[in-house]
Order: structure tokens, then sequence, then C-alpha cells
């Protein structure tokens, strides 16, 4: 049957119709679309599946995993940052492997589109030494979620699944299974210490040894499956490309369109590679180019004079591929002279620019305006987390982003390190959870002394609004109640659009830090403008307009709080886009010294 | 046959909704389609870009010059993604003020955000009231009008007669316009 699918909704039937019905995970684009997927086929087909967000991305793991080791088919979603977090489980379940089966979906994000680093997933899966299935497009993905859970059930070895983004958000007719015959797997744990509680070094050795038995198996298993069936097709050309995933695509394109000639091998499977086979083919060729992403894992396990990549220079080792990189690599290994074939001149006057910002409306905007207006910048240090109050960069409101949950220990860090500063940590509800906890307890025991203001959207905002812990179940989990038993207090505010209440209730924490000996921490309670069960009723309905004898053209309001809709006009004032206003009314106090922000109408 | 659509606008403005129907109406002609979305990192208010390739494609990304057509929705998103246009049969349908910069395209434009203020249409189905724009003026546009509101239809029932209507409008307005 064929069925228009997003590749993260190919890849969440593909779970379906393989059989999966435990998933587990946490939110991180390009990855997000696949449980949200799942849970809307589960429902729409009244399957009984588990699929839940976890608190973080180990968390995730560990629960698929222990499904597994049960004997169910499981599988657990995130993106190739959240695999670092995974990363601790993932290195010990390698070794010991598993029954059922379970596939570890890690989405990449070449070109840094929504992430801090590129990092390429299937190094991880090297190091980890599981196999690792390369998709191209939207179908392949779907085909393969199926096979790599039987590969898993086969080898009793976890199996990754890496689509990067241009795979999970690519759009494409699937052809798909007909109907479904799923029915839920039964788990049945039996207990096998020696297996799954072994302790190192006697047993683990043993499970280390296995392991590599494994990878050898799964290597043979890779030619005689996916790649000698391919190599018959092979036309004798002087140059061989291997690709793997959305690699192919681009070459493919290129070769056809350029009619340049090469003989193409794909990889579906990157890793293990049958090495010695694979480089017997080489013989028959002048060059082999590598052409995949993001790092060279594939280049990494050949080696041959013959070879050209990323680690011999040849290939682009940074963003994300291109037909014009590809150009480039034939033209720097010497098969064709430099083309400009997918070059074009951009419009090169000025734009206006459009970085990422939050959104028109957003409380976090006012927030991190209150923070940057109450505590001056010389006099303060201002740590940040993951979440759309990364945005807050535009407002200078943030000196520092690492990773998940470093708003809280690098606040630690900076209160000993730089004393004389007030510092002041942001983190979303969501992070807080998901990585927050175990820094605050860490800050409290030492008592470190700074400012958490934790930001309550009550959703996982940035990556589709996902819910949280605390959404599902209030009256259990409780973030106020989660600060105390840390053993704190922490003190509340209910956002409000007035923007000095925000500015007042800053001032407030401020006082308290003048006498605190340990961290102080709040929880501002606030929605997300575009969650409409939380947010009817809280958004504004008022029309701003700016007062162009009034407006100085100062840029305060652009730089210090930085809404969408505020641009310079042709007359160099100020100026509203009414289809961008959310109606807030924040900016009318506070932001502009002349104020010249005033309410025109009632929406 | 092979044709390829850039998408732009600024978040909020519905760029993926149009991705959908162009795909849904590339299933209806039975023509392969590969798409990607290019979700930035904010939800309102920044650049958006999408595409769509229609034909024998197998990479999702449209390259630099390689693109038929340009919907842009918004003037500048247009100026902003230029270089992905073909230069031997690149066409931009576009929302801008009369007063644009001239670019080296044939350069359909229409101003919108002005009907939108005089409350000519809802401003929240500009996707589809450009949509309109381009079936009109685009003469290697490879989907009819039916097509286009089969795909609108299959894609959301509920308010596909509301969409119908913004969509002839834009049909409509472009043909006065030209
Ligand atoms: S998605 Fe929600 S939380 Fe994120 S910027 Fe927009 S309003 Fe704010
Ligand atoms: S009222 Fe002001 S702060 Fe609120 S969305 Fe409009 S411009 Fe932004």
């Amino acid at each position: 049957m064929k069925q228009i699918l997003m590749g993260n909704e190919a890849i969440a039937l593909g779970l379906i119709h393989a059989g999966v019905d435990m998933v587990s995970g946490y939110p991180g684009t390009p990855s997000s679309e696949i449980l949200g997927n799942f849970q809307k086929f589960r429902d729409k087909n009244k399957l009984e599946a588990y699929a839940q967000w976890a608190t973080n991305e180990k968390v995730g793991f560990e629960v698929a995993y222990a499904g597994a080791i049960s004997g169910k088919r499981t599988c657990a979603t995130m993106k190739q940052v959240g695999l670092n977090v995974a990363s601790d489980p993932l290195m010990s379940a390698s070794y010991i492997g598993l029954k059922g089966a379970m596939l570890l979906i890690s989405c990449d994000d070449p070109g840094f589109y929504s992430s801090q680093t590129e990092q390429d997933s299937r190094s991880f899966a090297k190091f980890a030494r599981i196999p690792v299935l390369d998709p191209s497009t939207p179908q392949e993905a779907y085909d393969m979620v199926k096979l790599g859970v039987e590969l898993s059930h086969e080898f009793e070895s976890i199996v990754m699944l890496r689509p990067v983004m241009r795979v999970s958000h690519a759009r494409e007719i699937c052809e798909v299974d007909d109907g479904l015959h799923v029915k839920a797997n039964e788990g049945d744990f039996e207990r096998n210490i020696p297996r799954w509680g072994a302790v190192p070094p006697a047993g683990r050795f043993r499970q280390g040894l296995e392991q590599i038995d494994r990878l050898e198996a799964i290597k043979a298993w890779n030619w005689d499956h996916l790649i000698k069936p391919k190599t018959h097709a092979l036309k004798g050309e002087n140059v061989l490309c291997l690709t793997s995933g959305t690699g192919d695509g681009y070459v493919r394109e290129a070769l056809s369109e350029l009619d340049i000639h090469a003989d193409v091998l794909k990889l579906d499977m990157p890793y293990p590679l049958p090495k010695e086979k694979l480089e017997a083919l080489f013989v028959n060729y002048d060059k082999v180019i590598v052409f995949e992403e993001s790092f060279p894992c594939i280049e990494e396990q050949l080696s041959s004079p013959k070879l050209y990549g990323k680690l011999t220079k040849h290939v682009h080792v940074i963003d994300e591929f291109s037909k014009d990189k590809v150009l480039s690599a034939f033209a720097n290994a010497g098969v064709i002279a430099p083309s400009h074939a997918y070059k074009s001149e951009k419009y090169d006057l000025e734009l206006p620019k459009r970085p990422p910002n939050m959104c028109p409306g957003c409380p976090h905007r006012d927030v991190h305006y209150a923070i940057t207006k109450v505590f001056k910048k010389k006099k303060s240090i201002y740590t940040s987390d993951i979440g759309c109050y990364t945005l807050g960069l535009n407002q200078a409101a943030i000196d520092t982003i690492l990773c998940m949950g470093a708003s809280i220990s690098m606040a630690s860090g900076f209160s000993i390190s730089d004393p004389d500063k007030t510092v002041i940590a942001t983190i979303g509800d969501s992070t807080f959870m998901h990585s927050g906890v175990a820094p605050l307890i860490n800050a409290v025991y030492q008592n470190h002394k700074f400012i958490l203001v934790i930001l309550d959207n009550s959703t996982t905002a940035m990556t589709g609004r996902q819910t949280t812990p605390e959404r599902t179940n209030p009256h259990q989990i409780d973030i106020k109640r989660i600060v105390e038993g840390c053993g704190v207090s922490c003190h509340e505010y209910v956002y409000e659009q007035d923007l000095n209440k925000t500015v007042d209730f800053m001032k407030s924490l401020q006082e308290m830090y003048k006498t605190a000996t340990a961290p102080v921490v709040a929880v501002v309670r606030e929605f997300c403008v575009l969650d409409k069960e939380n947010a009817t009723g809280r958004l504004g309905n008022v029309v701003v307009e700016v007062d162009e004898d009034k407006c100085v053209a100062c840029d305060s309001c652009i730089t210090n709080y930085k809404c969408p809709p505020m641009h310079y006009n042709d007359a160099g004032k100020m100026e509203i886009d009414p289809f961008l206003c959310a109606g807030c009314g924040s900016c009318l106090d506070v932001i502009c010294p002349t104020d010249a922000f005033v309410k025109k109408e009632e929406k | 046959m092979k044709y390829q659509i850039v998408i732009a606008g600024i978040g909020g403005q519905g760029a993926v909704f149009l991705v959908k129907v162009l795909s849904i109406a590339s299933a209806i002609k039975n023509q392969k389609c590969l798409g990607t979305e290019n979700h930035g990192m904010s939800q309102r208010g920044g650049s958006v870009s999408c595409y769509v390739k229609i034909g024998d494609f197998y990479a999702p990304a449209i390259d630099e010059g390689q693109a038929d057509l340009l919907i842009a929705l918004e003037g500048n998103e247009a100026l902003r993604n230029i270089q992905y246009l073909s230069k031997e049969k690149g066409v931009i349908v576009m929302n801008a003020p009369k007063n644009f910069p001239k670019v080296d395209f044939e350069t359909h434009s229409i101003d919108a955000f002005k009907k939108a203020k005089a409350n000519e249409f809802p401003i929240d189905a500009l996707n589809v009231y450009m949509l309109g724009v381009t079936l009109a003026l685009d003469p290697h546009f490879p989907f009819t009008c039916k097509e286009i509101e089969e795909a609108i239809r299959l894609m959301n029932a509920k308010v596909a007669d509301k969409n119908i209507v913004v969509l002839h409008q834009g049909i409509d307005d472009a043909k006065d316009n030209k």
C-alpha cells in the first residue's frame, strides 16, 4: 500500500509493522516525531503498546533495554546529543546483548540545523560495537526499521538506526505493508545472573569475547545479504563511489545529471564492514571515493592507497552534503575538472536578519529581559540551558550554553571561580527533570550561592510540545516540591504579561540573594503560546503601535527585548508587524525609554 | 517529469502545509515525490525553507541553480533563496509590495499583505492564497487546479472548503493583477 510519509512517520509505522510494542525516548530534533507518531498509529489501530517519553535518554534507553532482555521487541528514540546521555548504558548493554529485540534510533543533524554539535551516531555504534543501518530516504527508513528489528533478534544485539535530518524530515510516497498482523509480544524475564548481572571482570570478559564473535558474524551477514548482491550491478568504471545514507542520493543525482561515469556501491550497514572483502573489490578501480555524512565512519574501517575521503581531505569534513560538495570531491580526487554546475549567485544586498528567536508573546522573553534589567551585565554571569529559552541569546541574556542540565552545574562552578559576580541560571521544566536535579542537589550539598530560575511552561516546547512528567501527573510530580526535596525553598511566580511584575519578582530574588548562603531557587509558572490548552485565556488581546514622534530609534527595544514583530520602517522608526504580533502587550511598559509603545485598541 | 520547488517563508506562515499539499498532489498524479522541511530553531518569525522534488530524485534537498519554481510567502525570503533557482527556467511567485527590487528571473508578485490588511482574505490562509496565485501565473506548474483542490480535501476535509475559497481568490486576484 502506498502512503505519503514523513521520515519519522515512516519509522513509527515501521516499528509497528516490525512488532515493536514498547517505545521509550526523549524528544530532540530531528527525532521527536517518531514516538508521537507511534502513539498516533497505535491509537488509530487500537493496539496495545507502551510508548512514553522518559525523563531523559539514559532512562529511555534503560526502560527499552529491560523490555528487550525480557524478550520483548522494543525501541529507544533520541537525537545524536541525546545518545551522549544514553551512552553509559549503551556501552554495557552492547557487551551483554539481549533476548528479544531492541532498535536504538539516534537521529543526526549534519549541518547543525538544531543542535550544538554535528556528531555522527555511527561512530558511537562503532565505539559500542553494535551494527548500524543508515537509511537515505523515508522508504528506506521504513524498510530498515523492520530489518533492524529482525537482525537485533537474530544476533541478540542492539541494532542502531541512524537517520539524518534529511531523512527524518523528508517526505516521500512510500510502499508500506497492508493492514496489520501485529500482536503484542509477551515479556518474561528469566533470571540469569551471570548474564544480566555479571560483575567485572570475569563475566564481562567472556561477554566481551562473545561480542567480538557476534560482530564477525554480523560482518559476514552484511557482506552476504547487503553488499554482495549489489556488486553484480557494478559496471567496471574506473572510479568506485562508496556511499552511505543521504550521501548516496547526492552522488547518484550528480552523476546522472552531469553524465559522470563511476560505479556506486551503497553500504546500508556502514558498521561493521567486511573489510577484506570490500578491499578486494578495489583491485578493479583506480580510485575509491567515500561519500558519507558526517564523520569518516566507513573510511576509518578501510585502508587502501586508492581511498579518497574526509581523512585524506578530499571530501568536506563538516556541514551537510550537497551535490556541489560531491563535485568538489570528484575534482579534488582528480577525477573531473573543477566544476561549478551547482553554484549560483546569492542575492548580495542586505536582507532583514531572522535569527532563531522566541515566539511573539512568549513568557521566556520577559524573564530574560527582567534578569538583565535587574542583574547588571558587568556584575553577573548568565548561564542557561537547552530549550526555547536558549534563544534569549538574542537578548544578550545568556553567557553560556553547554548541554542539558549544565546551567546549574556551571553556576556552581562560576560561584567558586568568580565569586564577586552574581550567577543567574535559567533552565526549562523539561530540562530540569532531564538533568537538572542532580546538579541542584550538588549545589545544595556544597552551599553554592547563585540564583536558579526554572522556567516552567509545562511542555517540551522547542521539539514540538511533547508532554512532560509534571504535565501528565501534576499532583505527584511538582517542580516546587522537587526543589524543596533537594533541600532549599522554591519561590514561585505565576507569570503575567505585565513586565513590571516580572521585573519586581527578579528584584525580590536579588534581595534574598544578598543574605543567602545556598542557592536561591525560583520557579516561574508560564505557558507556551503554541500550547492551545494551556495558553488559552492567558494570551493578550491588545494591538500595539509605536508612536513615531516618540521613537528616537535608540535600538533599546530591539536589542534588549527583541520581539519578532519589531522592525525599523522606511522612516527609520520602530514599527510592529501586525501579522506577527501576538497582542500580549508586554512591550507597553518598561522596555522603551521614551514610552513610544502605545496601545492602539483591544483586538 | 522532473520539477523542483522551493517554498520560502517565515515560521508560522504555513510553508510545511504546502509541502504536504504538493506531495499529496504528486501522489494523485502518480508521480514520485521527495520533499523536505527545514525548520530552523525558531517556531515563529524565523526564516523557513522547504523543498519539493517531483519525479525521479534520490536526495531530498535541492541544490543551488536547480529549482524550477520558488514560491515565497514573503518577498525578502524570496531574495534569500534566489540562488536555488535555475538560471534558464527559474520562476518566482512571491508576496511582495509593488516597489520591490527587480531580479533576473521571471517574477510574478502580488501584495498579499496589503490585501490581508484590508481583510480581503484571512492572513492565516496566506499559504493557500499564494498557491492559488501560483496556479494562475506559473505556466509550467505541474498541477491543475482540480488536483490541488483534491489534495487540499485529502489533507484536511474539515477546513477544505474554506481553503478552496481562498485558493480561488488567489487565482482571481492574480489574473486581475496581470
Ligand atoms: S514554542 Fe513556546 S516556549 Fe518556545 S518560543 Fe514559542 S512560545 Fe516560547
Ligand atoms: S505586544 Fe509587543 S511584546 Fe507582545 S507580541 Fe506584540 S510586539 Fe511582541
